[in-house]
């Protein structure tokens, strides 16, 4: 604790320090035009090397004050137009510009206006936060959370094909401890019909992975980081469309598409599918369905895996009215329908058991800058998912890999004879205000109300449903930042953050003593936490950024972990909230070596003092299990990427990340000397782990406006042990996985409207496990054509 | 919460059958001494809170020298295992967690380390035992919704499973509620399985409404077939969730054993005295000439958990307060032909002990050895059941012991 004080003031002392550097600056104006002279408002500017950006306002004119005698980049960007860069030497006198900018006629990309988004991401570097441009990644056939898994500190662990489930670990920090959110709103509540696994990249604009220090604008109970997916800003028409076809019978369809009237009226509509039959090809032992006996090393093909789910999400309202910039309310609707194929381990087989579920969600966004008063801009969400989740396992038999199986004819399951339906009645409202004053001054404030009521029942076993209720849970996190920016030098910003958490139950007990007898008892609980934090950034030279954050913050648990799935979970009322300081430093330098070449890169150091780690046990009969305050940490790490450009043609990057995550349990419950495991590395979890691409785009190939681009993609994981690394000579790890991706996109079509795709992943076919034993798809072929209006 | 999470530290030591040598001629107490053709199984569990597998260490001697898991063990999947040893062999086997999956076996090569034998599939159980050359396993149902178990019979040479079927807990049972079985032990030519009754639903699965009353099902062997159930009301359910509460004797009479530890909605509801009765050998009725209530002689202390040491004597492990899933932390001897009762000195004392291991041995010669974790470390306790003492042996650092076996090398 004392530790922890002293590095928190090291931290604050550093950041006031900066100011000590202080500076003349000249006045930058200018007018963006088009090639018939007409002003192109929401040109997008980059300004390196202070990595600034703005756009131009609605006359296609920009302002900003640098400092002066320097020499600058300005990269302008927008849809239909080709980038044009321009270099100027800036003195003490007002520098005045005027751009044309050229008609693209071949702009694949960019059909959506992106100038205040990407503003927004620069803005925010202050935090360490990366962002995937999720553009560049819409011609693949991945879902968010392959995706995530390029992005270096972020490894994303499958437990089988299209649709399985994904464990997400951020700088060492995995599960619930990370927290989802799509467009600033948290994804915890969606239920499995609308999740990582399932959502294509092309619902995303671009993905921002928070690391440590996450904005009080995503005001929810993050413990080590938070992902943000932000969807289109839609301001014009389009239609994009696509669908693809791949081994295991593999079918994807995205349809994106928005009208926005002159008016402003507004209307998006975006729907996906995936389906598979995930029968990939696996080695295993298989044992024989009498006697339990292995045949060793048999290859079989898995055969009930099929993975299929529908959604759409409509939305509907106005932009760009005097009391709205934008105002859209809208439904997501879903489900999803999952087999489940094994157990934890391999040799744990099932033929019929599986599960469905469905979202159902209103949805509210209203957005709206300087309300009432230049400079206060306000947000508000609010979402209710009437979904519903079933694990159906009725059918009484033992499968084994060659699909033989034994039926009993009692009634059972495969598992845990089943039909268990719940509802979770999960309520979102956010809201977030900021108040912009005095040039550098901008006071923040965000809310995030969760509400739970969980009711369900079981058709096998209707009588139990009287003693299960209820199951209520809210929380609340309340959050204050004040931030310092000057523009082009620092940024410093202070938070602090108030969790809130009530949870309802009643307890059954029996007050006679009769067989049967059931009396309630409403119990109410309410705990409340205090976090807070502070980070910043600032320029050393002009391409030169470092920037620091330190933070104390919290996870409640969640109403799952409180009551329980009614499956495999038992709930456990006494959980108090996970803890964890968090620290990280970081370097980036954007050097633009000369015309052709470009160099990128950035490294981040992180250090995490984390504190009663929920983690699952068995409770006292072994029927469940059952989430408890376990254990402490502590992770040191670092993280490096480096990306080169070569114009329009190359682009090759790596990333690699470091972690030393180490069990900072001293003393075991009732033990006076130090665990046998007090700082050893924590098990199961990856520790070093990367990856590289290479793309070539070739452009104009055959003829004007036929492209072709070729991309390759290596994911690299270091093996790790499956239990406590320092313990046994003979022992069980997960090995090292190399896997190559490759794929080809030719584009065509008037205005490049038209694109084909061939991917391969895991081209060598190497076999890959992600978790012990469950082993995932080797070699596997997709095509997919898209075809796109704007 | 935290108070039943010590309890369950202890409960998760698993058990084993010491299905040892009945060559009880010479009943004089002597110390153990491995030839060099055996050695001591000794199976341990990190004292961590994620992360947790088992490890089988081996040992030349129980009553000496330091045996440690750092770099050192054969590592099992996960630490939710029990061991049997049976002909030889060291069965490493799954329970609770729902879904079946590799048995490990092994045997002891003639350099004294574990030697892995072909893995099988199994089930993960809640009870077994060996009988004549299998191993008996039972997945008991504790849903009324599904109120119907399985057995299996796994043949402990072949190394599969030669036979299973099914049983009907509730009509087990015959009084509405379902019989959970809390251990499976064989009785000369039967396989007795002694159990309690639960609700098996309503947010009390383990309670029941029939707290004062211990049964025992009765099967024949190899059918599996019920062949009656026996009860008597003298004492509550014999034995406890996941741990045997009868003993055969050499003279092939069987003790059981109570806790009087059942429940309805989290109280304690027995009201009868933690006590032993018996079982005449070759009958299927409880004796009613024998009680022996232990309860009263052991200053109100009850039994949790017995290690035979041969001769009619018992090393129990007790204690003070009553709990469903308590392990105790206190040992006491009981002379169950002459019903006399010895507390033992030279154990670490009731606030000393973290837990005690279950799955113990004991080669019926007055000698029983145990796993006893304190604050600052575990050890094997030798205990001599003559003079009721306990004495320190050899420690087993790195975490808990979950049982202590014998294997001897193979031929």
């Amino acid at each position: 604790m004392q530790y922890n004080k002293i590095l928190s003031i090291v931290f604050l002392c550093s950041f006031f320090a900066f100011r000590a550097f202080a500076q003349q600056n000249t006045n930058l104006n200018g007018l963006v035009a088009d090639q018939s002279g007409k002003s192109v408002p929401g040109v997008l500017i980059k300004i390196s090397p202070v990595s600034k950006g703005l756009v131009t306002d609605a006359d296609g004119k920009f302002s900003i004050n640098l400092p002066s005698n320097r020499n600058y980049t300005l990269d302008f960007s927008f849809m239909g137009f080709e980038d044009l860069s321009k270099n100027i030497s800036l003195g003490t006198e007002t520098h005045t510009m005027s751009i044309t900018l050229a008609d693209d006629t071949n702009d694949l990309e960019e059909f959506t206006v992106l100038g205040k988004s990407e503003l927004k991401e620069i803005r925010e570097r202050a935090f360490n936060v990366e962002v995937v441009d999720a553009r560049k990644l819409h011609h693949t056939n991945l879902d968010l959370g392959h995706a995530l898994d390029r992005v270096s500190g972020v490894r994303v662990r499958e437990s089988g094909g299209v649709g399985s489930r994904m464990n997400f670990s951020l700088n060492g920090f995995s599960g619930k401890q990370v927290k989802f959110f799509i467009d600033g709103i948290p994804m915890d509540d969606f239920g499995t019909s609308f999740q990582l696994n399932n959502i294509p990249i092309n619902l995303a604009e671009r993905i921002e992975v928070y690391k440590g220090v996450v904005p009080i604008g995503l005001g929810a109970d993050a413990l080590g980081g938070a992902v943000n997916i932000v969807t289109k800003n839609v301001q014009k028409n389009y239609v994009d469309v696509s669908y693809s076809y791949g081994s295991f019978n593999t079918h994807r369809t995205v349809i994106n598409t928005a009208y926005v009237g002159k008016s402003g009226f507004t209307v998006q509509l975006n729907a996906f599918q995936n389906y598979s039959d995930n029968n990939y090809w696996i080695d295993v032992d298989v044992a024989d369905i009498e006697t339990g006996k292995y045949y060793p090393d048999q290859r079989v093909r898995r055969f009930h895996d099929t993975y299929h789910n529908e959604t759409v999400i409509a939305q509907l309202g106005v932009q760009g009215k005097p009391y709205a910039d934008k105002l859209l309310i809208g439904l997501t609707a879903g489900k999803n329908y999952s087999e489940v194929q094994t157990g934890a381990r391999l040799v744990t087989v099932f033929g019929d058991w599986h599960r469905k579920g469905t979202i159902l969600m209103p949805t509210f966004k209203y957005q709206k800058r300087n309300l009432f008063v230049s400079g206060l801009d306000v947000n508000v969400n609010a979402n209710y998912n009437f979904g519903s989740e079933q694990n159906i396992d009725t059918v009484n038999r033992r499968y084994n890999w060659f699909q033989q199986y034994k039926e009993y004819d009692v009634p059972g399951g495969e598992r845990s004879y089943t039909l268990y339906k719940f509802n979770n009645n999960n309520a979102v409202f956010t809201a977030n205000a900021h108040y912009n004053f005095g040039r550098v001054h901008t006071i923040a404030v965000s809310n995030v109300f969760n509400s739970f009521n969980r009711i369900g029942s079981d058709a096998l076993n209707p009588d139990n449903d009287r003693y299960e209720e209820p199951r209520r849970s809210q929380k609340n996190i309340t959050g204050l930042s004040y931030q310092l920016n000057w523009e082009e030098e620092a940024s410093i910003s202070a938070f602090t953050k108030i969790y809130n958490q009530t949870n309802y139950f009643t307890m059954s007990y029996n007050p006679s003593g009769e067989y049967g007898d059931v009396a309630y008892r409403n119990e109410r609980e309410n705990f409340t936490y205090p976090g807070f934090g502070i980070t910043g950034s600032y320029f050393v030279t002009g391409n030169i950024q470092v920037k620091a954050s330190f933070e104390r913050s919290y996870r409640l648990p969640e109403p799952e972990e409180l009551f329980g799935d009614m499956v495999n979970l038992q709930g456990n009322l006494d959980l108090q909230p996970e803890t964890s300081y968090n620290y990280n430093a970081g370097v980036s330098i954007y050097k633009q070596l000369n015309s052709d070449h470009r160099l990128d890169v950035s490294a981040n150091g992180f250090y995490r003092d984390a504190k009663d780690f929920i983690r699952p046990r068995l409770n006292n009969n072994q029927t469940m299990q059952v989430m408890d305050n376990l254990y402490s940490v502590t992770n040191i790490g670092v993280e490096g990427e480096v990306r080169w450009t070569y114009r329009d043609l190359l682009s090759a990057g790596a990333n690699i990340t470091y972690q030393n995550l180490r069990n900072n349990t001293e003393f075991e419950e009732g033990q006076t000397i130090p665990s046998i495991v007090y700082r050893d590395r924590v098990p199961n979890m990856p520790y070093l782990f990367g990856n590289g691409d290479f793309s070539v785009m070739l452009k104009d190939l055959l003829g004007k406006g036929n492209d072709l681009n070729f991309g390759y993609n290596l994911l690299y994981v270091h093996a790790f042990y499956l239990y406590w690394p320092s313990l046994g000579s003979e022992k069980f790890d997960v090995p090292e996985q190399l896997s190559h991706d490759v794929n080809v996109t030719y584009t065509t079509g008037d205005k490049g409207r038209l694109q084909l795709i061939a991917e391969c992943r895991n081209i060598l076919d190497s076999k890959l496990y992600d978790n012990f034993s469950l082993q995932k798809p080797g070699r596997s072929f997709s095509g997919k054509i898209r075809y796109f209006i704007y | 919460m935290q108070t039943n999470f010590k309890f369950l530290y202890a409960f998760v030591a698993v058990l084993a059958i010491g299905f040892s040598s009945c060559d009880s001629d010479d009943p004089q107490p002597g110390p153990v001494t491995p030839a060099g053709e055996s050695r001591f199984i000794i199976a341990s569990t990190p004292l961590a809170s994620d992360g947790v597998a088992d490890y089988l260490l081996t040992a030349e001697s129980l009553t000496e020298g330091t045996v440690s898991t750092l770099g050192n063990g054969v590592e099992q999947d996960g630490t939710y295992r029990y061991y049997v040893t049976h002909k030889n062999k060291f069965f490493s086997m799954l329970y609770g967690q729902g879904n079946p999956g590799a048995v490990t076996t092994y045997e002891l090569n003639t350099e004294g380390a574990l030697e892995k034998l072909s893995d099988f599939q199994s089930e993960t159980v809640q009870a077994f035992g060996a009988m004549n050359d299998d191993i008996v396993m039972a997945k008991i149902s504790r849903n009324s919704a599904d109120p119907v178990s399985s057995w299996y019979r796994l043949d402990a040479d072949q190394l599969q499973i030669v036979a299973d079927g099914k049983w009907d807990q509730k009509e087990i049972a015959g009084n509405g509620e379902q019989a959970f079985f809390t251990w499976v032990t064989q009785v000369g030519d039967k396989l007795f399985a002694p159990y309690f009754s639960m609700k098996a639903c309503c947010n009390d699965s383990f309670g029941t409404s029939y707290p004062d009353s211990a049964w025992i099902a009765v099967f024949d062997y190899p059918s599996m077939e019920l062949n009656k159930v026996i009860k008597d009301d003298r004492t509550s359910f014999i034995g406890r969730y996941f741990l045997s509460g009868l003993e055969v004797d050499e003279q092939g009479d069987t003790y059981a054993f109570s806790s009087s530890v059942a429940t309805s909605n989290g109280a304690m509801t027995s009201t009868l005295p933690s006590a032993f009765t018996r079982i005449k050998k070759g009958e299927l009725e409880f004796d009613q000439s024998y009680y022996f209530n232990v309860e009263e002689l052991a200053d109100d202390y009850y039994i949790t958990a017995k290690t035979y040491a041969g001769n009619g004597k018992f090393i129990l492990t007790m204690n003070k307060e009553k709990g469903a899933y308590t392990t105790g932390n206190r040992f006491g001897v009981a002379d169950v032909y002459n019903k006399t009762f010895t507390w033992v000195t030279g154990a670490p004392s009731e606030s000393e002990i973290v837990s005690v291991t279950i799955n113990n041995y004991s080669e019926r010669n007055g000698l029983a050895y145990i796993g006893i974790t304190t604050e600052t470390g575990s050890w094997v306790y030798e205990f001599n059941a003559n003079t009721a003492t306990a004495k320190e042996g050899l420690k087993v650092d790195g975490g808990r012991i979950t049982a202590i076996s014998k294997l001897e090398v193979a031929e």
